[in-house]
């Protein structure tokens, strides 16, 4: 005797409820029932009136397992067209990170770190942030963790270079129109909370989880989204007067984007860029679960076979490289904001 | 007012000591046992065992049974360091190099093989695949047809001990010269998912993995031929330090239930229940059969167990247990 028997009864739907009677498993409460009989318990006073719940009192009702299932399958029906037109779109993706992997690992130290180094000095001009970065991959190599080091940096080298290849677009795009701006937001909530493994598993029936683009896109999606949210906010902040005067100038919209807008919400934008960066890196070891390369194998290693210290040791490789990166692009932040104050 | 808050008053002392009352009634029946904690690890066979061991506990022992969700290398971490949880169920010790040194130091109690056949362990490629191409269905085979396979090797993850041994055996075999990659993956859930994918479009699949399993029973697999198991030879396989491996096939791994010393000095009933509860491989991959078929939790497939193998749960139990469910076992 379900509870909801008598909902299906006055609605006259009985003969189609006991058509497919017997058809679903045991439960577990039935078991307990059979067990102690009369001592059964009969459940909460008013069970919520769930898929579950009507299926116990009309067997035709289709179960929550059913709804989960026929999403399943739905996605496998799917899956070929979705694979022709993702594939060719990724594809990119794929190569640019083989290339940055075979290029970091393949090249020999004594070329790869002063190259490193001499882009640092370029974009910072401060010697304390060199000498840092000097010491910490002198640190990095000393305990044999260069070449994951490498391959990490090489992934959120290009993973970064992709965020912001699309994010500042599409902020700048988010900042001009309201719509475009209430329809994006959920969308970027959705990527920041999705939990990563939801929506990688189902991308490995599409890709191979051979390549590197299924990493590549987990980092990405995660990480693209302080980008576009910091841009549409620095854009959005510019002072009203100064727009203003540049209508009043007459630029054209796209003379007032680069050389008004875009110049002004310069250190918005960079902070974006660094956060997108910070949240890279928190994506490694998620990364490595889906097969990148790099610091997190180490840490999955460590975790794995409760040998602490090595994954101790490599996730604070891990922040070395975060505080490398945060540091460096601060200072170039700086740079390009005194530059800014002194013209 | 008055009169009625006093009255309400009233009514509340009694209501609360009859509650109390019942609850000391209930517990007394319980106080036999106590509480037991048993890990349930996140796969297929290990949900049922767990889930048939909890109701035999509980209905037949009268213990309140706590499940603790858990994994096998967390889980003997806790036990060596803080004695919890009570048992610890299928452990494959193949995958578990924490699990000697504990047994050493007698924390643990190893007390029966759980899955009595042993676990199954070797390289595996789906069942079209070996109807197309019987040829695969030996280690030569594969090599000779690197194509055919995908041109790779699909390895468990970093930190399983199932990877070194799978990637000694691809030096042993030459594999790489062959043209067959040796690709080790990042979680169990890409290999599982990678398994899926491949039959899903029917495309070639070649890798490790492990009977009786959920991913088996959903995907039916045959094993390739690697050549009779040497055991003298399988520990340098096992290293992977070791500079010449043999190719060679898995032992057939040990699947053990464990509990604490304490929890067996004091609850020695329910051990000797822990002790009793086996299944061969035939019977738990047809639970897992079932499973898939009828499109059931773990849960429910423990309920189809317990409800129609009586007979063989029957002399898993003690006198007393037998009594408490003589209900299910008519």
């Amino acid at each position: 005797m379900a509870y909801y028997d008598g909902l299906f009864n006055v609605l006259g739907l009985r003969t189609w409820c006991d058509a497919n009677a017997g058809d679903s498993n045991l439960s577990m409460a039935s078991l307990l029932a059979k067990t102690k009989p009369g001592t059964a318990d009969d459940g909460p006073l008013f069970p919520f009136p769930s898929m579950d719940e009507l299926h116990q009192a009309c067997s035709s009702m289709p179960q929550s397992r059913d709804f989960t299932a026929s999403v399943e399958a739905g996605f496998l029906e799917v899956k070929d067209v979705l694979k022709l037109v993702l594939d060719p779109l990724t594809q990119p993706l794929s190569w640019l990170l083989e290339m940055a992997l075979t290029g970091f690992v393949s090249a020999p130290w004594w070329i790869i770190i002063p190259l490193l180094l001499l882009l640092v000095w370029y974009v910072t001009r401060s010697a304390a942030v060199t000498v840092f970065v000097t010491l910490s991959f002198v640190f990095l190599g000393f305990i044999d963790h260069l070449d994951a080091a490498f391959q990490t940096l090489a992934i959120i080298g290009v993973c970064t270079g992709i965020c912001i290849l699309i994010g500042v677009p599409v902020g700048i795009a988010m900042a001009k129109s309201n719509t475009f701006q209430k329809a994006l937001i959920p969308l970027l909530d959705l990527l920041q909370t999705l939990p990563t493994f939801v929506y990688l598993i189902p991308l490995i029936f599409l890709f191979s989880v051979t390549e590197p683009k299924l990493y590549g896109i987990a980092i990405i999606v995660y990480a693209i989204v302080p980008v576009i949210r910091l841009t549409d906010l620095g854009i959005r902040l510019v002072d009203r007067d100064v727009i203003e005067a540049a209508n009043a100038f007459g630029m054209s919209p796209r003379q007032k984007l680069f050389g008004v807008e875009l110049p002004l919400a310069l250190p918005n934008i960079m902070a974006g860029v660094n956060q997108t960066i910070m949240m890279s890196l928190a994506m490694v070891v998620i990364a490595s679960l889906v097969s990148a390369p790099g610091l997190g194998v180490l840490v999955l290693r460590g975790i794995r076979n409760l040998e602490l210290g090595v994954g101790l040791i490599a996730g604070l490789g891990i922040v070395l490289l975060a505080i490398i990166l945060d540091r460096v692009s601060k200072a170039a932040i700086a740079r390009v904001s005194s530059d800014q104050t002194e013209a | 007012m008055k009169t009625i808050t006093k009255k309400a008053r009233h009514l509340g002392l009694a209501a609360s000591t009859g509650l109390a009352l019942s609850f000391a009634a209930g517990s007394a029946q319980a106080s036999d046992c106590g509480e037991v904690s048993i890990t349930e690890m996140d796969w297929g066979s290990a949900i049922i065992v767990t889930q048939v061991a909890k109701f035999l506990l509980e209905q037949g022992y009268g213990c309140t049974v706590q499940v603790v969700p858990s994994a096998s290398t967390p889980a003997l971490a806790s036990v060596s360091e803080t004695g919890e949880p009570d048992i610890i169920t299928e452990v494959w010790t193949n995958s578990a190099p924490a699990y000697i040194p504990l047994k050493e130091d007698g924390k643990i109690k190893e007390l029966t093989e759980v899955l009595s056949d042993g676990g199954v362990e070797g390289l595996f490629i789906p069942e079209y695949l070996a109807e197309a191409h019987p040829e695969l269905t030996t280690i030569a085979g594969v090599l000779a047809n690197p194509d055919l396979v995908g041109n790779r090797m699909h390895n468990c993850p970093v930190g399983w001990t199932c990877q070194v041994v799978a990637s000694q055996l691809a030096v042993a075999g030459g594999f790489e010269a062959a043209g067959v990659e040796d690709f080790v993956h990042g979680s169990g859930e890409t290999l599982a998912a990678s398994i899926g994918s491949a039959y899903s479009s029917q495309e070639p699949w070649f890798g490790y993995y492990w009977s009786p399993s959920t991913v088996l029973g959903k995907y039916p697999m045959v094993q390739v031929e690697l050549g009779a198991h040497d055991p003298s030879v399988h520990s340098c396989n096992a290293d992977k330090e070791c500079p010449n491996p043999t190719l060679q096939s898995w032992p057939s791994s040990v699947v053990t239930t464990v509990v604490t010393d304490t929890f067996e000095a004091s609850h020695p009933a329910e051990t000797d229940l822990m002790r009793n509860l086996s299944f061969s491989n035939k019977m738990m991959n047809g639970l897992l059969g079932w499973q898939d078929a009828n499109k059931a939790t773990g849960e429910e497939a423990a309920v189809y167990f317990l409800s129609s193998q009586s007979d063989v749960w029957a002399t898993w139990i003690n006198d007393a247990a037998r009594e408490n469910l003589a209900a299910l076992l008519q």
